[in-house]
């Protein structure tokens, strides 16, 4: 036997293969294995491209979450923070309030019971008498309804109150009440007013917090030397515009999401409380409009408060 | 136009008393308190709608009485009257509800015109309490 391999039955056609592999050529073979390299190279690459979207997807997918839990957190500590206020101003109201009603109550009760009085006399009422009470019962009910409609307003939070306001002239207001303060830090104030502002309907002590907070940051940046420079501009649909810009010391990218947080501050301990701009963005907020910023350190910063023109009061 | 009720709170007896001769002449309303508590007794006493009320005051200043008047009548508008505030105090009377500030010295004209909005901002809230209640 020259033939030493076993051979089973069935794998005739293997040497088969390789005669028939050798008789039509080795191109074949070698387009076989280029295919085979080929699927080969291209399925690894998909799997690392696979594996890499994967992973980006994974990295994309954690960040959010991230995003998402911060995001929650800080409006937890928003709700939690507000909720703790209005606690305290609960406790404070109530404790107000029971004195503030029972005040007026008492008033009434010691009228009528006068007036009670009065009619079981058997003389004719005295009519100025008469009156004088039920006047002071009705300055009492005045009183106690403006003790409930400070209640109601409570509950609201606030609800802004809408009055024809002149932008330009509130801006002026707070920079000339400042002005001592920016003249004692060499800084100049500018104001770029537009003329052809129309009034808007907002309100105005709000808006006046929100100015003097700005510029107590702008001024703040500043230190010392430079200059603020405040404009108004009326803008697109139904809107106006107003924009701080200070030259002071610009706030890095890194910061600048959490300015709006909550006490969030890069002043030193009693010198800022962190609650300027968080205030200011919730007034805004009310007021229909948004509050943006724009800054680069070492250069400055601008702040763009947008208004609508018109605020419908929302109902609760 | 209509009248309203004004109370001027200014330590300075000539200034206040100017004011309100003033304010009387365009038949407002006006009485006068030369400091922070008398103002306060008086708001006991009777009712006001908008409150003049001086920063620099001795004894109990302005923003002070500020407090003491919201928390006492939330709904009386008050405007501060200041020679120049500092930020500061500028937002914190803000804060703490007022108005609006008015400089020294006051042009009448400037002041008429505030006092008239405060008032208008006071009626609309008591309408609006009372729509609600
Ligand atoms: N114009 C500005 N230029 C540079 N940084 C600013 C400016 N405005 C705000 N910031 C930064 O944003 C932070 C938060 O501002 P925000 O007004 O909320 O608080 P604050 O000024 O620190 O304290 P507070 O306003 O309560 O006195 C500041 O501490 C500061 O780092
Ligand atoms: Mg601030």
């Amino acid at each position: 036997m020259t033939d030493s391999t076993p051979h089973l039955p069935g794998q005739e056609s293997w040497p088969g293969l390789w005669h028939h592999l050798a008789v039509y050529g080795s191109s074949w073979l070698v387009a076989m294995l280029a295919i085979i390299l080929g699927m080969f190279v291209s399925l690894l690459l998909g799997l690392v491209a696979a594996l890499a979207a994967g992973l980006s997807f994974l990295t994309i997918h954690r960040l959010l979450r991230q995003k998402a839990v911060a995001d929650q957190e800080k409006h937890l500590v928003d709700e939690q923070l507000l909720q703790s206020q209005k606690l305290a101003a609960l406790g404070k109201l109530s404790a107000g309030l029971a004195h503030e009603i029972n005040n007026p109550l008492a008033i009434i009760r010691q009228e009528a019971e006068w007036l009670l009085f009065l009619c079981r006399q058997s003389e004719p009422l005295d009519m100025t008498e008469a009156i004088s009470g039920l006047r002071q019962i009705l300055k009492q009910v005045d009183r106690s309804r403006e003790i409930t409609t400070n209640l109601l307003n409570f509950a609201r939070r606030q609800q802004p109150i809408v009055q024809a306001v002149n932008l330009n002239r509130l801006v002026g207001d707070m920079v000339r009440l400042v002005a001592k303060e920016t003249e004692q830090r060499r800084i100049t104030v500018v104001t770029q007013l537009a003329p052809d502002l129309p009034s808007i309907n907002s309100d105005a002590p709000l808006l006046r917090q929100v100015i003097l907070n700005l510029l107590n940051n702008a001024m703040q940046a500043i230190d010392q030397d430079g200059t603020i420079t405040i404009s108004t501009q009326p803008t697109e649909p139904e809107a106006i515009l107003i924009q701080i810009h200070d030259t002071g010391c610009g706030i890095s990218k890194e910061l600048l999401p959490r300015i709006f947080d909550p006490f969030f501050t890069t002043k030193p301990q009693g010198k800022g409380t962190g609650l300027g701009l968080s205030i200011c963005h919730g007034i805004i907020e009310r007021l229909g409009g948004t509050i943006t910023v724009a800054s680069e350190v070492g250069k400055g910063s601008t702040f763009t408060v947008k208004l609508p023109i018109t605020l419908t009061p929302k109902e609760i | 136009m209509e009248t309203f009720r004004i109370l001027i709170v200014d330590d300075e007896d000539d200034f206040r008393e100017a004011i309100m001769k003033r304010l009387r002449a365009r038949k407002m309303e006006v009485a006068g308190a030369n400091s922070g508590p008398k103002a306060l007794e008086m708001l006991d006493e009777q009712e006001f709608d908008v409150i003049v009320l001086d920063v620099k005051m001795p004894g109990m200043d302005g923003i002070e009485t500020l407090r003491a008047i919201k928390q006492k009548k939330p709904l009386v508008e008050v405007i501060m009257l200041t020679g120049h505030a500092s930020v500061e105090s500028g937002i914190q009377g803000m804060q703490l509800g007022a108005f609006d500030y008015v400089m020294k010295p006051v042009a009448l004209d400037d002041l008429m015109d505030k006092l008239r909005q405060a008032y208008e901002r006071r009626v609309l809230q008591l309408e609006y309490g009372r729509k609600n209640i």
